[in-house]
């Protein structure tokens, strides 16, 4: 009789790690095809000239590209300045009034489920074309104005004077606008909300403590990871909507294909840009947070 | 000490005087009524402040749906602000037939079924992998899937456009599909970490019994934890729908021809073909207003998501609430 080849099982260990491996297959086979190569293919694009348009044949010529986007391109760099300008001002912004949003639909209230759903609906209007239609028809404007008088009629208005006024409006539809772009930052940190054991306010009751004490000793320390998250949330979602400039610009330049090596080093030195400023978030945010979020 | 004592003595002298007059002491019980009378008023300020914002956040649709039910004449009125005189259903009418609305909507909501279902299945597989088990470079790849949420699409998107034309698939739906199954895609690196989180924060307990009763790794994870998953998947698949039912980046930049346009592509086309109609024919405008039609095709863009969300929002909120997305 013949034996056998003796195979010496896995062990343990072994079999665990073999296990998680095939768990993350999927992924890596996606990384690898849809990230990995197709992020290097950006980058050679992005040095490289196409010489013939049929076969995407590229000639390698070095920076000149990134040289035509700081030096010669005219429209480039204004546009990165508004768009990180305007980043940097609405980032804040939108923690500030989701969080503020979020807890005021966390009290007791009544008809709370309503205000809830009516908080995240801007978010089916997407970032696309839906979103960018109703901008173009002021409806942002249409609706502020008729918010703003219901908490602060005009006749105030015209005795704070034109400037106060201009001032007024043209936060309230920067305001609106981030509104509509904070539905999943408002849910975010409703669910953060949520996971605050109540033990800790009851406690802080029977010490004596008032609601705005509370707010700084406990919401907002048991909140700080929440509020990274959101942080990197809203940077990513705001470099990737559709009303960015930026993103409207390299999606001009499309239309032909001799200037996709030009678009590639466009969309490289926006990255840059990106990463750099989610870089600074998350290196200031770690430092203040009560615990890491990733467990 | 003696100031302590005038200080006394005239404490003394108020109380007496207080209690001579009764009226005062009325004037005092009214004002600490008035707390109450200050709780409530606080309540109503915040119920304005909210019903306020919560207007702000129903305009858009609100203004949409008004003005797609406008008359090429009430358009044109500004005194019909609100109410449109009649409700102008040709409207609707031309903006179906111009997006031809039925067919495509066949088609768009089979691509985003089947985006979202592999977002689902990738996802959910690979946070598992993620949240249960340790192999080496763990930590690495991990930080990898958390760059892949940063990276934005346009930095890949003329590659992509080159590797999928290289492959033909230019011009099919199959490029966003694809991708979902392999935890790519729309976000694709963010439903990962949300389930990772949902996936870390349950117990050990069921999965171990499961593991001594002979079940092997991948029924573990499809039979035991992915039923309790419940909330951590509905929010995903609320998500995935919405978004892929809205994306209109990737879409125009991988479909080109006209026949083949999802839903929220067509919506451009629908406002130019308009627009030149209006400019070439004057006499038209008295019968199709540019914007009503825009506002109705809009509204027909998101209604079934709209109904979908409708359906499950209750579901929704509280499958965020108890997904554990926080930690």
């Amino acid at each position: 009789m013949k034996q056998k080849p003796y195979k010496k099982p896995l062990t343990m260990k072994q079999k665990h790690v073999l296990e998680g491996y095939l768990f993350i297959v999927p992924w890596i086979i996606g990384f690898s095809i849809f990230f990995a190569l197709a992020f290097f293919k950006s980058l050679q694009l992005s040095l490289s000239k196409i010489t013939k348009v049929s076969g995407f044949e590229l000639e390698w010529i070095g920076g000149a590209n990134y040289i035509r986007a700081f030096v010669w391109d005219t429209t480039f760099i204004p546009k990165l300045i508004d768009v990180l300008g305007d980043i940097v001002i609405n980032t804040p912004l939108t923690l500030i009034f989701s969080l503020f949003i979020a807890m005021l639909v966390n009290r007791d209230i009544k008809f709370r489920g309503f205000f809830r759903g009516t908080f995240f609906l801007p978010v089916l209007l997407g970032t696309g074309f839906v979103l960018k239609q109703l901008l173009g028809m002021g409806v942002e404007q249409q609706a502020t104005e008729v918010a703003r008088r219901i908490v602060m009629p005009d006749e105030i208005l015209m005795y704070l004077g034109p400037n106060v006024a201009g001032f007024v409006d043209n936060f309230m539809s920067r305001i609106t606008l981030i509104f509509w772009n904070s539905g999943v930052q408002i849910i975010i940190f409703l669910a953060g909300l949520q996971s605050i054991p109540g033990s800790l306010y009851e406690a802080s009751k029977c010490d004596g403590a008032t609601v705005w004490e509370n707010f700084w000793k406990i919401t907002l320390p048991m909140m700080s990871p929440v509020i990274l998250l959101n942080a990197i949330y809203t940077l990513v979602d705001s470099f990737a909507s559709s009303t960015n400039p930026i993103l409207e610009y390299m999606l001009g330049l499309k239309v032909s294909i001799s200037q996709y090596e030009y678009a590639a080093a466009l969309g490289m030195i926006y990255f840059m840009f990106v990463f750099l400023l989610v870089a600074v978030v998350y290196g200031v945010f770690k430092r203040y947070t009560y615990n890491s979020f990733e467990k | 000490m003696e100031l302590n004592l005038e200080f006394v003595s005239l404490k003394n002298r108020i109380n007496k005087w207080e209690e001579s007059n009764p009226k005062l002491k009325f004037l005092y019980a009214k004002i600490k009524n008035m707390s109450i009378w200050g709780k409530s008023l606080f309540r109503l300020a915040s119920y304005l402040l909210l019903f306020d914002l919560a207007f702000i956040f129903l305009y858009p649709f609100l203004y949409m749906i008004i003005t797609s039910l406008k008359s090429p004449i009430d358009v044109m009125d500004i005194t019909v602000e609100w109410i449109p005189r009649s409700f102008y259903f040709s409207n609707y009418e031309k903006a179906a037939e111009m997006l031809s609305y039925f067919p495509i909507l066949f088609k768009t909501s089979i691509v985003t079924i089947l985006a979202t279902l592999g977002h689902i299945f990738s996802c959910s597989m690979v946070a598992y992998g993620f949240a249960r088990y340790k192999f080496p470079l763990k930590n690495v790849l991990f930080n990898l899937v958390l760059l892949t949420i940063i990276v934005p699409i346009q930095v890949l998107i003329f590659s992509l456009l080159i590797m999928y034309s290289k492959v033909g698939w230019l011009n099919t739906y199959l490029p966003l599909i694809v991708p979902t199954f392999f935890g790519f895609g729309l976000r694709g690196g963010l439903f990962i970490f949300i389930f990772r989180q949902f996936f870390a924060g349950l117990p050990y307990e069921l999965e171990e019994a499961a593991r001594i009763d002979g079940c092997n790794a991948f029924r573990t994870y499809w039979t035991i934890v992915l039923p309790v998953a419940g909330s951590a998947l509905l929010v995903c698949i609320m998500l995935s729908l919405v978004w892929h039912w809205n994306d209109y980046f990737e879409p125009t930049m991988y479909i080109l021809r006209t026949d083949v346009q999802l839903l929220p592509s067509k919506l451009p086309n629908l406002y130019i073909l308009l627009e030149q109609m209006v400019e070439q024919d004057v006499e038209i405008s008295e019968y199709i207003s540019v914007e009503g039609t825009v506002m109705a095709g809009t509204f027909l863009v998101i209604l079934p998501i709209l109904i979908v969300y409708l359906f499950l929002q209750k579901k929704f909120m509280e499958g965020i609430e108890r997904s554990g997305l926080v930690g």
